[in-house]
């Protein structure tokens, strides 16, 4: 296959505007899936995925079409993905830009078009589901001309649904997108953008060559570690691996080499060949970093080993996820995981819990802050439980982060009151048209994490979406909270929240609290407090009674019973200092937390 | 050994023949489980509408008995009719059922050789069932117990828990059985019904005071599953904090109350005048042993537990009964016992002195003579006390 004969593309797009669908169209009609084998959605494998229609995990297809070889690279479209998004386009030469034809264009469209431009893509706009009543397509032109400077006759009107248009883009494909740049006969030069593992195979690397060719058999260096391997497989990705031999320069494809640990392989390091090694690397990434962190704690401490592991498995195909141990008074032993965003944190949460079977308990969502001490020491702090003295801290910074909101006009105010409820600084209002805004805020990550998402959505009416990046810290007036059973801290449950917002939060922990705790022998003062000082109060009363009234001769198998599962219950408790503390006592007060 | 039984074996026991005689003191309990109506709380073994049966089951009944007593070889010291409605059946049913056990009657050495006429024998009444005569012929055959199913003084009280009889049906049954020649009289009551405020109790226990019983029994209303009342548990207690403290509230003043008009406090929920205690069931509480007979009955004897079919057909068709289970006689003897306040004697606590230590300890149990018994705390928290032991 020549290499001008070759098209590496991706499709980007907001969530729901039809992307897996488009790329089940486009499947179909190059006669790389038969109809008869078509699932909806072929590229979303995992049923997490498709529960919540959206793709997680990147994944190239190879079509071929009228002689040209076009591969597909699926992207993830979320905003906690951003770096999977840039790590595929580095790949292609041009992608498609998909935009609903009866929403418009959407944050996350304007994120990843942005994504591809910086990265000098050639872009093809799509309107797609112009078979819906409602689409206006005309206005959507109007946007892209707007917001992009994209010509009138480049928009191709599509309905992936209906398969209008398919053509048409595959026609584009071969000739607005230029073919890879590269050098067949240069030193062998490959990409490396993804990798996967495979429990046969071990770790199997999805790779660009950029220039020179790749066989088997080839022994292998990786220019940033210096290691060198043996290409054992070498492939094209086809709904499956299909081994090959080779891959040329400019093709897209996979190369297994037998290790087992996927971080052995750094994405965005450039493979190259040993005996005539390329002398620099392709320009590669910034090591992606966590955002969010939260512990994860099983429910029951024998379970430890068994999220380890579970934890270890899924690290595996997930380069961005991250934990190590941590043990917390209240709840044991326990991971500090670190995640892209609030859904990456949730998805994994989900997977753990279904596909590893594990009971846990998740403490609240946090972020990296940033504390100067009073030595003008700087350290970075993602636990609560791990600050430091207030009176040693000089101040605390935490991430902020640059939001973007696009919103019809009718919820601007609604929207720009949450902004600000959460601690959000105005920063520009812009009319991408008549009757959408675009709003752009600098606001704390923290605040963002929390619940951000799903109150933009209830106050649109849905039609909100939001975009973000991080911009930074900055300096904030945030403070510990504490809580405290019977005058002895539960670590498990701080807080660092701003101090305006510190005796509300107090309160609502607090009388949570006293709901979900059973009564003791002795009565149970619950605080909420900053430091030394108590915001916030509730007390549990002392139990007064607690007896089996009946019993009698036929009773006695009934109520031993009942009294070994109340026994029981009461195992699942955790201790702080003397107060039990059941499990879902935790989940209940965390639940509020989030 | 006699075994003259005329009708075919029920085949309710694999059991070795010729076992040990027993001779220490033992119960019968014979249940009888037809109602007029299911009152709305109870999850017991009875049944409404089945009164044509009645005839069928005293006859199986009385086959058991037979067959009981003269494998077991067994002498006993108390009999009581419990239910379901004991008061369903007619003087005749009791003749019948009392001859039968009389003809097998072995009196108990150890218990001083009681003839069958000076045993405790009881039977469970609902107030809308009885009238003088019926409990004369009650008291003519030998029953000398009777335990009334008051519940409450509250009509509206009465009508939530779905009882067929009314206040004044309660006056009319006490006034019955005194009449009758009873004089060893229970009454049952429940606290802490739902929109039951600690007034309306009060009324309750002292309009109960009034009719001078010789024994009281005082629970407070548990919301079992598959009963009407089910629906109403987000009312209970553990879910409502003042419901938990009227509770206990309750508790506390009924206690107060018995023990200043002469009532012994014997057991956590049973009260009598000296001399009246419920001999029967403190075979229960001592982990003593007893034979249930009928439907659904169970029975503890020679360290083993089993119960009859809770089938009414199944059991007049004398159809097999559950298998029986080896009882955990240490575990037993200690949360059983300790429900009776005057304690069990130390020796049954070996292997948990820690445990006993450690009561002590937090006031829950106090040691008197040779005793351990629980402290007014822990009787107020026996739960937490029984847990220790299983």
């Amino acid at each position: 296959m020549s290499l001008d004969k070759i098209r590496n593309f991706s499709i980007i797009a907001h969530i729901d505007h039809g992307k897996s669908t488009l790329a089940d169209r486009l499947l179909e009609v190059t006669g790389t899936v038969e109809k008869r084998n078509m699932r909806n959605q072929v590229l979303d494998t995992m049923d997490l995925e498709r529960e919540r229609g959206i793709t997680i995990k990147a994944q190239a297809i190879r079509m071929e079409y009228e002689g040209y070889t076009l591969n597909l690279i699926d992207t993830p479209g979320h905003v906690d993905f951003s770096y999977e998004v840039s790590r595929s386009l580095a790949a292609c030469e041009g992608t498609l830009l998909l935009v609903d034809a009866s929403q418009g264009i959407e944050a996350q469209t304007l994120a990843n078009a942005y994504l591809a431009i910086q990265n000098n893509l050639v872009i093809i706009p799509v309107v797609n589901k112009i078979d819906l009543p409602n689409s206006d397509p005309e206005k959507i032109i109007e946007e892209l001309k707007n917001v992009f400077g994209i010509k009138r006759e480049e928009v191709i009107l599509a309905s992936a649904k209906e398969g209008t248009g398919a053509k048409e883009i595959l026609d584009a494909i071969i000739n607005r997108i230029p073919p890879p740049q590269g050098r067949e006969d240069a030193p062998l030069q490959a990409l490396i953008f993804d990798s996967q593992y495979d429990s046969y195979r071990g770790v199997v690397a999805f790779l660009k060559v950029v220039n020179g060719q790749i066989k088997t058999g080839t022994k292998i260096k990786m220019l940033g570690t210096d290691n060198e391997y043996d290409a054992l497989e070498i492939g094209t990705l086809k709904l499956g691996l299909n081994p090959r031999g080779i891959l040329n320069t400019g093709e897209v494809g996979y190369l297994v080499t037998g290790i087992k640990n996927v971080r052995e392989f750094h994405v965005g390091d450039t493979v190259t060949n040993v005996l005539n090694p390329a002398k620099e690397a392709l320009p590669g990434y910034n090591p992606i970093k966590p955002m969010v962190f939260c512990g994860f704690y099983p429910t029951n401490a024998g379970d430890f080993p068994h999220l380890k592991d579970a934890l270890e498995k899924l690290q595996l195909n997930d380069a961005a996820l991250t934990f190590e141990t941590e043990s917390s008074a209240a709840l044991g032993f326990g991971f500090r995981c670190g995640f892209l965003g609030l859904l990456h944190l949730e998805i994994i949460q989900e997977r753990l819990e279904r596909e590893y079977n594990l009971e846990l308990v998740a403490t609240a969502p946090s972020v990296i802050y940033k504390i100067i001490k009073t030595n003008h020491e700087e350290i970075l702090v993602d636990n609560p439980a791990s600050f430091p003295e207030a009176q040693t801290i000089e101040h605390i910074e935490e991430p902020y982060l640059k939001l973007t909101v696009l919103t019809p006009s009718e919820y601007v105010g609604k929207v720009m009151e949450l902004a600000n409820d959460k601690r959000g600084i105005f920063i520009s209002l812009e009319y991408l048209d008549v009757t959408r805004v675009m709003l752009t805020y600098e606001i704390p990550l923290s605040e963002v994490i929390a619940e951000f998402h799903d109150l933009l959505k209830s106050v649109s009416r849905g039609y909100a979406s939001m975009d973000y990046e991080l911009i930074g810290y900055k300096e904030s007036d945030l403070v510990k909270l504490d809580i405290l059973l019977n005058q002895e801290p539960v670590d498990a449950l701080s807080v660092i929240i701003h101090r305006e917002k510190a005796h509300y939060k107090g309160k609502l922990l607090a009388e949570k609290l006293k709901e979900v705790l059973p009564r003791h022998q002795f009565e149970v003062p619950i605080q909420a407090a900053i430091g030394s000082k108590v915001v916030a109060r509730e007390t549990k009363p002392a139990i007064r009674k607690d007896v089996l009234q009946k019993c009698y001769g036929g009773d006695i198998t009934r109520k031993k019973k009942l009294l070994e599962k109340q026994k029981a219950g009461k195992k699942r408790m955790k201790m702080i200092g003397n107060v039990e503390v059941p499990q879902d006592a935790f989940m209940a007060v965390l639940r509020l937390g989030k | 050994m006699k075994n003259n039984t005329i009708s075919p074996q029920p085949t309710t026991h694999n059991q070795t023949h010729n076992p040990e005689p027993i001779t220490h003191p033992l119960s019968l309990y014979l249940h009888i489980p037809f109602c007029k109506k299911k009152c709305n709380y109870c999850d017991f073994v009875s049944f409404a509408g089945k009164e044509n049966l009645i005839d069928d089951y005293v006859n199986t009944l009385c086959d058991e008995i037979t067959f009981q007593l003269t494998t077991y070889n067994l002498p006993f010291t108390t009999v009581y009719f419990g239910g379901g409605t004991p008061t369903l059946l007619k003087p005749e049913h009791f003749k019948q059922i009392l001859s039968a056990i009389s003809s097998h009657y072995l009196p108990c050495r150890q218990a001083g050789a009681l003839p069958i006429t000076r045993l405790e024998i009881s039977i469970e009444a609902n107030p809308g069932t009885v009238n003088e005569k019926y409990l004369a012929e009650l008291r003519k055959f030998g029953i000398n117990r009777i335990s009334i199913g008051a519940q409450s003084f509250n009509n509206q009280h009465l009508k939530y828990l779905g009882r067929i009889h009314n206040e004044q049906d309660i006056f009319n049954a006490v006034k019955d059985a005194k009449a009758a020649g009873f004089k060893n009289i229970n009454l049952d009551l429940m606290f802490c019904l739902p929109n039951q405020t600690m007034e309306e109790w009060k009324d309750d226990l002292s309009k109960a005071l009034s009719l001078n019983p010789t024994h009281l029994s005082t629970y407070n209303l548990q919301f079992e599953k598959n009963t009407p009342l089910y629906k109403d548990k987000d009312k209970d207690k553990d879910k409502n904090e003042d419901r938990e403290d009227l509770d206990a509230d309750m508790f506390e003043y009924t206690i107060k109350t018995l023990k200043e008009n002469g009532f012994d406090h014997y057991e956590i929920s049973n009260f009598a005048k000296p001399g009246f205690e419920c001999q029967h069931n403190i075979i229960y509480w001592k982990n003593g042993d007893y034979l249930g007979v009928g439907c659904g009955a169970h029975s503890h004897l020679n360290g083993e537990r089993w119960e009859n079919t809770s089938s009414l057909n199944d059991y007049i068709l004398k159809k097999k009964v559950s298998s029986k289970q080896i009882a955990d006689t240490r575990k037993e003897t200690i949360f059983m016992g300790l429900r009776l306040l005057d304690g069990i004697g130390q020796n049954k606590f070996a292997g948990f002195e820690k445990e006993v230590d450690d009561l002590i300890g937090q006031g829950l149990l106090e040691k008197s003579g040779n005793n351990i018994k629980l402290t007014g705390k822990g009787l107020m928290l026996a739960n937490i006390v029984f847990e220790r032991f299983i």
